[in-house]
């Protein structure tokens, strides 16, 4: 029964979402990878108000990024958890959104969960991303065998997808996803603390305060100091810098 | 006492802190999801699953505990690891570790098992069981390696104050000293809507502090055996050694089910924070009743009392036997079951601690067979 009700329930978001953006017609950064998706998102969303405004630019509300959870973030409705009342509430509100709702942000930042094969051909399925950001690719587990190779596919398909016009993000520190460049259409720029990446972070110091480091990319250089530890921020920022740069 | 009260028929325990909800839906469907997608059987990492550390770090971020998921985060089994597992890698034979006085029961076997030294701090039990910043530098000797404790405290559901914590650190930072700072029962604050201030929050002590969470009894949890500490990255890898040496990884299932937790059970915490506020008034309106054999402090937080026993009842009940013959006596005869006060350090003498995590029948029962009991 459970399994039914999702069925009808993914049947229809998924429907009025490619109704929504067929009339609205957003711009669209997908943001995938193993890890670090939010807080990459969170800096793109950011840079991004700053330049453009608060209201042109959405994100997944709660990091919604699956077959479910991606028609909510871009229709902006909560989750119905256990509830099917909730979730009836949720179609109704779907289908108004869809056909009458005027107000619509002119830039989507949504992040892209894959977990099986398959999984990124049906995202694909409700959204077309211009720019795509792969993170990293990385497992859970202590042994080899952590599904890796079949998540690198996944991440083809979505590479692939991004049109000639287009930009691939990659991080350049991460094996697997350099390889990625080979199945790209689009640009491709590449970042990370390589020597041969197109974005560079150098000289990364972790104080009481935070971490600071330098960014270079097209020339320009920046010092830059955030108030939160751990090398995938210095990432999630370096992808925001460079996407509010081409755009 | 648990396992005694388990071989009387018909018994009422007050005992284990347990809650006596099963653990939210969603945190269960997210298990049963892992398991039937075949993520469970294999070791995770050492310090835990990336996207399960990466939920706790965002979890902590809304909560100004600023932590790197991929250095900083161990997932451990229970907060009991966590702190084992810190105490085996920061102390030396016969070092010393500061624990209030009373406080969980279990701090001090963790100290042994480390072959630390347990020093005890007492709380003033006439200023709310409240910590003083002087006697605890007074006690600090050169053998003093950390502070370990529970904020709020169990048993006395004492919130710490900012204040007193800044306190405390300066006086970690002074001293050279380690915090360990277990706050599990942070969400079930009652007559406020502030959460407790965390040293976590605090940005110049993050070198010599390990915060500790389980999700045992916010979320409902206990038999998950699951919880996490976060800490400096340098201290972190030391302590990832001992957690590997002594339980490789987290269970792989509780990992995801705690990561389901964080993500989609915040309501249900909410909702048994009121009920056991609601359980909170209840006792404390039967307590009311019995002042001629219990005093007590009305709690803040956590869901234990911890009643003093007037010493008339004492003498009667249980004469010179203290809390430990008392809780016997209550258990045999009035078929309640409760942990006595010395459990919990030499300052606990004299106390019960009751736990209104249990249900509000459950409550009421073990009330009436007290109030029976000591009419007689």
């Amino acid at each position: 029964m459970r399994n039914i009700l999702k069925s009808i329930v993914q049947f229809y978001l998924r429907l009025f979402t490619r109704i929504a953006l067929w009339r609205h017609r957003p711009f669209v950064i997908a943001v995938a990878g193993s890890t670090n998706k939010t807080p990459t998102k969170e800096y793109i969303l950011k840079f991004l108000r700053e330049k453009y405004g608060e209201h042109e630019v959405r994100g997944n509300p709660r990091s919604y990024n699956t077959e479910i959870g991606l028609p909510l973030a871009i229709l902006y409705l909560e989750s119905g958890e256990s509830s099917p009342w909730k979730w009836l509430k949720i179609l109704v509100s779907a289908k108004w959104k869809a056909f009458f709702e005027r107000k619509f942000p002119k830039k989507l930042v949504l992040e892209l969960g894959v977990d099986r094969k398959g999984d990124m051909k049906y995202l694909l399925g409700i959204v077309t991303p211009q720019i795509a950001v792969i993170t990293n690719i990385e497992g859970n587990y202590s042994d080899a065998d952590n599904n890796l190779e079949q998540i690198f596919e996944e991440f083809k398909v979505l590479v692939g997808s991004i049109p000639t016009d287009g930009t691939v993000v990659l991080n350049h520190d991460d094996e697997r996803v350099a390889l990625l460049q080979q199945e790209a259409k689009a640009k491709v720029i590449t970042y990370g603390f390589s020597e041969k990446a197109d974005a560079k972070i150098t000289d990364l110091k972790t104080g009481i305060e935070g971490q600071n480091f330098e960014f270079s990319f097209r020339g320009q250089n920046e010092k830059v100091e955030i108030k939160k530890y751990g090398r995938h921020f210095v990432y999630a920022w370096a992808i925001a810098k460079i996407i509010k740069s081409i755009l | 006492m648990e396992l005694r009260a388990s071989k009387i028929p018909g018994v009422i325990s007050l005992a284990q802190g347990v809650p006596s909800f099963d653990t939210p839906d969603p945190v269960k469907r997210a298990a049963i999801e892992a398991i039937e997608a075949g993520k469970v059987a294999k070791y995770s990492l050492v310090p835990g699953t990336l996207e399960f550390r990466e939920a706790i770090a965002h979890h902590l971020e809304r909560e100004n505990k600023f932590f790197d998921f991929e250095t900083e985060i161990i997932a451990t089994a229970g907060s009991i690891e966590a702190i084992t597992a810190t105490l085996l890698t920061i102390l030396s034979p016969g070092d010393e570790v500061l624990i209030p006085d009373p406080t969980y029961t279990s701090y001090q076997a963790a100290v042994k098992v480390a072959r630390g030294t347990p020093v005890f701090l007492p709380l003033d039990e006439e200023n709310r069981w409240a910590l003083d910043v002087d006697k605890f530098e007074k006690l600090i000797t050169p053998r003093t390696k950390a502070f370990l404790f529970c904020n709020p405290n169990n048993p006395t559901g004492t919130i710490f104050p900012r204040n007193q914590l800044h306190a405390l650190a300066q006086l970690a930072i002074k001293h050279n000293i380690y915090i360990l700072s277990d706050e599990v029962y942070k969400d079930f604050v009652f007559d406020s809507n502030e959460k407790p201030y965390s040293l976590a929050e605090l940005r110049g002590i993050r070198d010599r502090l390990i915060y500790i969470f389980s999700f045992s009894k916010a979320y409902a949890m206990t038999g998950w055996r699951i919880a996490f500490l976060a800490t400096h990255q340098a201290l972190a890898a030391r302590i990832l050694a001992v957690h590997d040496a002594l339980v490789t990884c987290a269970p792989v299932v509780s990992q995801f089910a705690a990561r389901a937790a964080l993500e989609m059970a915040g309501e249900e915490v909410e909702n048994f924070r009121k009920y056991f506020e609601k359980r909170r008034d209840l006792i404390c309106e039967r307590l009311d009743k019995l002042e001629k054999v219990f005093q007590y402090q009305k709690p803040d937080s956590a869901y234990f009392v911890f009643p003093k026993i007037q010493e008339e009842y004492l003498q009667k009940v249980a004469a010179g036997g203290g809390s430990r013959q008392f809780a016997l006596e209550l258990l045999e005869q009035a078929k309640v079951a409760t942990v006595p006060g010395s459990a919990f350090g030499p300052n606990g003498e004299n106390h019960i601690r009751m736990c209104f995590g249990r249900s509000e029948e459950d409550i009421q029962e073990a009330f009436d067979r007290l109030e029976k009991f000591f009419s007689r």
